[in-house]
């Protein structure tokens, strides 16, 4: 077996097992295009890789290749290094995330954090801070999960089995592109949308807690 | 029974067109069927363009060793591709760490190339100022139809540079526009399942550069 088939080959696995997360999946959709619903914008970010896939999330919300489906409010904390390299001199980079959140998240809002391993503290830290927040919280990662797979702080997680963070990465992509298309099978049922006023199905966040 | 009074003041708990678990089994499915598509179009890739990669690779690595760079391009989504493609081979968790850059990523430039000559030069002409003979170019798009990222191709193409791309569909004109020296095409009609099957693709090419150049270079 050549390397490239042996490559691609490695890959079956971890595609498959997204499978398995469907019902993870269509759940966080749900909770997502509840928050938009309520007028919520989506706040997207990871480090390396995963500040290139929170741009990507970003557009895709935001300009939509689809034609015909509605443009929503989605922002990379990422794409900035002005924002980023400021707040990380000063404050240290584990607060990178979690600073522009507290400026620019409403309680409305959906915090989406990617880490192909869930060890990235960045990311933690924005998605602990959002959650305080009252914002919905989802997370991509990785592996086990690291610490987000434990974490009180996160509402929906998906998690990719494998240690490789390129493959991590390319199931991402296909779980965000479909979390962006499902979200928006939701809006075609807006009745099933006021549900879950508070959006968070698993423990009540601080702005929902009566 | 439900009292039409009550439904009246919670409509949230009675909504009409809300059959919530018809919704989530049916996006549920929509799920499956994606991720079950995505595999079968990578493993029609890995047998149809595997060999291809390798060959590419081989002369990507022969480049770098000789002290060439990557200049990386692309429009929306596939600009964030030409990012990771960029990050990935300047600094990889293992491997080999290797010049690379993303001509996407200054925003000054961009807007100022945009502004004063026109959003289809943008990567051409960062090519014509940062571009030696030696170096190489990765374009990547889903329709193989841009404009700034064939213009990019066109400007390396003349210069001398290896030329690397990524399309979708059929190639477009990126196929059959001659420039490009290693094409890659996933045959594919959804922009998503493309883009999945690309990052796969450069991923993988990254992996064949990292070992045609060495043993320390293998990833685990």
């Amino acid at each position: 077996m050549t390397s490239a088939v042996r490559e691609f080959d490695r890959r079956v696995e971890p595609g498959l097992a997204l499978v398995e997360s469907a019902e993870k999946i269509a759940r966080a959709c749900h909770a997502m295009a509840a928050r938009f619903h309520r007028g919520g914008k989506l706040l997207v970010f990871g480090n390396g890789g995963g500040a290139t896939d929170a741009e990507h999330i970003a557009v895709e919300f935001v300009h939509p290749v689809v034609v015909g489906k509605i443009a929503l409010p989605a922002l990379s904390l990422a794409a900035d290094p002005t924002v980023v390299t400021g707040i990380a001199a000063r404050e240290g980079f584990a607060e990178v995330f979690a600073h522009q959140l507290r400026q620019l998240g409403d309680p409305a809002d959906i915090a989406l954090g990617v880490s192909s391993d869930g060890r990235c503290a960045n990311v933690r830290r924005g998605l602990e801070q959002a959650r305080e927040l009252g914002l919905l919280t989802v997370a991509l990662a990785g592996g086990d999960g690291g610490p987000l797979a434990t974490s009180p702080a996160v509402d929906h997680l998906v998690v990719v089995p494998s240690d490789d963070p390129q493959v991590v990465k390319e199931m991402h992509v296909t779980t965000y592109h479909v979390l962006w298309e499902l979200v928006h099978v939701f809006f075609e049922h807006p009745g099933v949308l006021t549900e879950i006023p508070g959006g968070h199905p698993r423990t009540p966040g601080p702005a929902v807690t009566p | 029974m439900r009292a039409e009074g009550v439904e009246s003041l919670y409509p949230f708990l009675y909504a009409v067109d809300g059959d919530l678990e018809g919704v989530l089994a049916e996006v549920r499915r929509s799920t499956v069927e994606k991720a079950t598509e995505i595999v079968a179009l990578r493993r029609r890739l890995a047998e149809e363009q595997g060999e291809r990669l390798a060959a590419c690779a081989a002369e990507m690595a022969a480049r770098f060793e000789t002290g060439g760079r990557l200049l990386t391009f692309g429009n929306g989504g596939s600009s964030t591709d030409a990012a990771d493609v960029a990050q990935l081979f300047l600094q990889p968790r293992q491997g080999r760490p290797l010049p690379a850059f993303c001509l996407g990523s200054g925003m000054a430039i961009l807007t100022a190339l945009s502004n004063d000559v026109g959003f289809d030069v943008v990567y051409a002409r960062q090519v014509a100022a940062f571009g030696r003979a030696g170096d190489m170019v990765f374009g990547i798009s889903t329709s193989g139809g841009s404009q700034n990222v064939l213009r990019a191709f066109e400007e390396a193409h003349r210069r001398g540079l290896l030329t690397v791309g990524m399309a979708g569909y059929e190639g477009g004109q990126m196929a059959e526009s001659g420039l490009v020296d290693h094409l890659f095409v996933v045959p594919s009609a959804s922009v998503h399942r493309i883009q999945e099957a690309q990052t796969t693709a450069y991923h993988v090419l990254w992996t064949l550069v990292q070992e045609a150049l060495g043993p320390c270079a293998a990833p685990g």
